[in-house]
């Protein structure tokens, strides 16, 4: 397949506006213009474009909740917040191709009739930040961007909006609330974004290879789209494989790709000739799947059959000498300390599966503790929290349990001492310290 | 108005309300630590789980308004029984579980629940330690209150006080995930006007209130509905009392007037009602002090009223309206004194009402609309001094702290040469100087109605019956007037004097003792004190 979303990949000064427009740049964005929002949306609509930043919730109905004759303005944001553990491909477009998300950015802007865009990167991608920044300002000077857009009487400012570190704000209400300056709590919906989204005004969010698949869903139609995968699932995808595999990297593929394509064909097979023991098909949060799994495709309805989920598409692969166990840990402590703390399962939950996977670690398993594992998993997911933070730790943690319960049993010992018991230190048994109030 | 069946029961609600509400309609109590009726909706504790037929996920009472032909299930539901199960299993595996030591105790939500669901059966699967916040243990964050972290089960109900309640966002979340604690936004002190109600709507003892700490368990106190005599705004609060002494005000919830919300200068009034009594009638001949029997007393202040040609009356916006009516028919009418009412502006208090309208105070007294509406002459301090510096054969002071001129030298060496009756506390300047001082109760002894500046008359009772010789000035006056013989005005009940009241006067026709527009008043229930 030819590269659409990554055909700049290898050219040299590929940012710059120049080069962008000899590969045919902004020609979507002109004809977006030409032929109006509502046909635009159609062809959206038309492409089953389903949105890459993990929920793969149809991009143009999306925008169409957003209501047509509201007064005042609305917004569009671009989520370029990637923190998802294993998933590098949103950096990877806006280093090669930062126009791409522009002309992105402009033509759903103009789908949905926002005039104030904003892009919402993470803030470690301090570099990221610079290119888009100064595509900006290219783009506005040669007025891509700005007032009175090609001619054609559209506004469009794009701001970017650096975040400070939290991977709940890829969540994209919590992501409004931090681009309010706010605390990076998710919100409670409804209302959904697209009613009262950034600074209470209609926001539709969509994540950088959503809007990076809009200028050739535009210029070469929604037929060629839906030309690529099979229904439903459709169009170009980015795999950004990560793990024990010979080659990692970001991968554009068309959408349902086995992954046994991906991981031996492309990424070149497991490092080091080992066997393959397991893969995330979709970022850390998607449940694991197993080396029988390996022809599962990669899209997102095949991955939801296989019982876990495409998500961003962060193929993270483990070889036959990883420990399951090590590896749960690992996630539990990450959103240990992501859990933003708001809501009771997912902060208390959260905390108590690293505590038990330290613990089997340190040597002290229990033979419960399995048991109280999965107990936590799930009355943390399913709609028991306000956003999918809790969802995002339950899954793959329960699905590592229940698929290598023999990883844990064999840590666990049966008769395993507790630890001694470190109680808290009271007050006043401390020097220097009086009785309180 | 949307019908609805929550556990079998059929129930039409108004529109916009949420599931917690219309259960409570209909007889049946969700659970609930963050949401609170008078403060935004945050659904993040979850307990307040329900199971609604056709949605495949539970779903969260407080955030799900109720509509047509919903069909919810709560107690009658497995799902929900476990799920609730392990919202509390989660809450508790952090809570120190401290509860014979904790304050909050006997008013604490958490526990409530824990032993209403579960009893004794508590079992938890957690074997790890808990979760500590060294040195937050007893912090003093503000004037009035006590920070416990431990015990915060991260409800944000603190948060949203000073949010939007006393718009000064003091406190703050800081921190993330199972660390995240509350703090103020700038790290200084908590010094909200607000600031005891963010320990209030505390479910748990995270946040309690310094002035009330271990001063008496909450299963002890018995509360009586009574309105703040901070300021004209009128709040609505319980007073709650222990044998003869009053602990705490607490808000009594009133969407008019202050929802569930209490200024700390009206809350911390609670202890002035504590002061000492004074024992006896005294009467000073000749600069000697001597205790007289009330009977003869009464014969004697009689006398005196009688034979002065000259009477100043000072009264008070502090008095309810019986008093002042009793007040305004014994000496202005009977005696044809000279009755004046001073009033002082105050320090600027406002009250945030339950549709969340700001409420600002007129004046620093509770009933100084009762003393306009009867008529009487409203002074300032400038003239409340020109009318004590005139010359009178007897000036009786009603209440020494109606002005805080009176507390003054200058208010002292105008009086000190003149025979004066006064009726109130020993404690006060003026009680040293009197000629004859009757002990009058506080305002917890009393019973009757303030008239507040938004124009509603409002009911308090007497939490317990006055110790030794002092009595509520009602009471005093009506002896007085059946020692002049005025037997018209000698009533043995406040509700007596009311309905006399209510027949002559005409800005009291109709009002009734008893309807709740006049009082506001509910028996002391299960919902007393919401949060």
């Amino acid at each position: 397949m030819e590269a659409t979303l990554l055909r700049a990949r290898g050219e040299k000064g590929s940012v710059s506006l120049d080069s962008f427009l000899r590969r045919g740049g902004y020609e979507g964005l002109r004809k977006a213009l030409s032929i109006g929002a509502e046909a635009v949306t159609k062809e959206v609509i038309n492409s089953e474009l389903r949105g890459r930043g993990g929920a793969g919730f149809p991009t143009g109905r999306k925008w169409t909740f957003v209501p047509r004759d509201h007064p005042g303005p609305k917004y569009l944001v671009c989520n370029a917040d990637e923190s998802e553990p294993g998933t590098f491909k949103d950096r990877e477009i806006m280093e090669v191709d930062p126009h791409l998300v522009l002309e992105g950015i402009a033509i759903a802007s103009f789908a949905v009739g926002a005039s104030t865009s904003y892009i919402y990167i993470r803030g470690e991608f301090v570099r990221w930040a610079r290119i888009l920044e100064a595509a900006i300002a290219e783009a506005r000077e040669r007025k891509f961007l700005g007032r009175n857009i090609l001619g054609s009487g559209f506004d469009l400012d794009v701001w970017v909006y650096r975040g400070a570190g939290a991977y709940i704000c890829g969540e994209e209400t919590a992501l409004l609330e931090s681009l309010e300056g706010k605390r990076g709590f998710p919100r409670l919906k409804p209302p959904f974004p697209a009613i009262v989204g950034a600074f209470g005004k209609p926001t539709v969010v969509n994540n950088v290879e959503t809007l990076a698949c809009l200028p050739s869903i535009i210029m070469n139609g929604a037929v060629w789209f839906t030309s690529i995968g099979r229904p439903r699932n459709t169009g170009p995808k980015l795999y950004s494989v990560s793990g024990h595999v010979n080659r990692p990297g970001v991968y554009e593929l068309p959408i349902g790709t086995t992954f046994r394509e991906i991981i031996f064909e492309h990424c070149g097979g497991i490092r080091g000739g080992k066997a393959l023991k397991a893969f995330f098909p979709g970022g850390s949060s998607a449940p694991v799947l197993a080396a029988r799994d390996l022809d599962v495709r990669a899209d997102f309805d095949a991955c939801a059959e296989a019982g876990s989920m495409l998500g961003s598409g962060g193929v993270i692969v483990l070889d036959e000498s990883v420990d399951m166990v090590e590896v749960a840990c690992n996630l539990a402590h990450f959103y240990a300390h992501e859990s933003c703390g708001q809501c009771t399962p997912c902060r208390e939950g959260a905390d108590w599966c690293m505590d038990i996977l330290e613990r089997i670690l340190e040597g002290h398993g229990r033979p419960a503790d399995p048991e109280t594992l999965l107990r936590i998993c799930r009355f943390a997911s399913g709609g028991m929290t306000i956003c999918p933070l809790g969802d995002a730790f339950s899954l793959p943690i329960s699905s590592l349990v229940g698929k290598f319960p023999e990883d844990f049993e064999r840590r666990i010992k049966p008769a395993a001492p507790l630890p001694t018991k470190k109680f808290p230190v009271l007050p006043w048994s401390r020097p220097g310290t009086g009785f309180g109030v | 108005m949307p019908q609805l069946v929550i556990d079998g029961r059929r129930i039409e609600v108004p529109t916009n309300t949420n599931l917690i509400e219309a259960a409570r309609l209909a007889g049946i109590d969700i659970p609930y630590f963050c949401y609170h009726p008078y403060l935004t909706v945050v659904g993040q504790c979850r307990i307040c789980l329900v199971e609604i037929e056709g949605q495949p996920r539970l779903a969260i009472a407080c955030a799900t308004p109720a509509a047509e032909g919903m069909i919810v299930r709560s107690e009658t539901s497995p799902r929900v029984k476990e799920a609730r199960e392990a919202v509390m299993e989660f809450l508790l595996a952090n809570h120190p579980l401290d509860c014979p030591v904790c304050d909050q105790a006997g008013e604490c939500l958490l526990q409530d629940h824990s032993m209403a669901e579960q009893g004794n059966r508590f079992a938890t699967h957690m074997v790890e330690t808990r979760r500590t916040f060294p040195g937050f243990e007893r912090r003093l964050i503000g004037p009035h209150v006590v920070q416990n972290q431990n015990r915060c089960i991260h409800c944000s109900r603190c948060i949203r006080v000073t949010r939007e309640i006393s718009e000064t966002s003091a406190l703050t979340y800081k921190s993330r995930g199972n660390s995240t604690y509350i703090d103020t936004f700038d790290g200084g002190p908590f010094d909200d006007p607000f600031s005891a109600c963010a320990a209030d709507v505390c479910p748990v003892g995270a946040l309690t209130i310094r002035e009330f700490r271990f001063r008496k368990r909450a299963w002890k106190l018995r509360s009586t509905p009574s309105v703040c005599p901070g300021c004209s705004i009128g709040c609505n609060i319980w007073i709650d009392h222990d044998e003869r002494l009053v602990y705490r005000f607490t808000p009594r919830e009133n969407p008019d007037v202050n929802a569930t919300w209490l200024c700390d200068y009206g809350r911390f009034l609670a202890e002035s009602l504590n002061e000492e009594p004074a024992t006896a009638v005294r009467h000073r001949v000749s600069g000697e002090l001597l205790t007289v029997s009330r009977k003869e007393a009464l014969l004697a202040i009689g006398q005196e009223l009688r034979t002065a040609r000259t009477l100043h009356i000072v009264a008070s916006a502090n008095l309810s309206t019986e008093e002042l009516f009793l007040a305004r028919e014994l000496f202005a009418g009977e005696l044809k004194g000279e009755l004046v009412v001073p009033v002082d502006p105050g320090q600027p208090k406002r009250m945030k009402n339950g549709r969340g309208e700001w409420l600002n105070a007129s004046d620093a007294h509770p009933n100084s609309s009762g003393a306009r509406l009867l008529g009487l002459t409203i002074v300032d301090g400038e003239r409340l001094r020109g009318f004590l510096g005139e010359a009178a054969d007897l000036t009786v002071l009603l209440d020494p702290t109606a002005h805080p001129f009176l507390a003054t030298d200058e208010a002292l060496r105008l009086l000190r040469p003149r025979p004066t009756l006064v009726i109130g506390r020993g404690s006060h300047a003026m009680a040293d100087l009197a000629t004859w001082l009757v002990p009058g109760a506080t305002q917890a002894c009393n019973e009757g109605t303030f008239v507040s500046s938004l124009g509603a008359l409002q009911r308090f009772s007497a939490a317990f019956a006055p110790s030794g010789e002092e009595r509520p000035l009602w009471r005093i006056l009506t002896w007085l007037a059946a020692a002049l013989g005025a037997s018209q005005l000698a009533l043995s009940q406040p509700a007596e004097v009311f309905s006399l009241m209510a027949s002559r006067e005409k800005a009291f026709f109709g009002a009734s003792w008893g309807s709740p527009e006049t009082a506001g008043i509910e028996p002391p229930g299960e919902h007393q004190h919401v949060g």
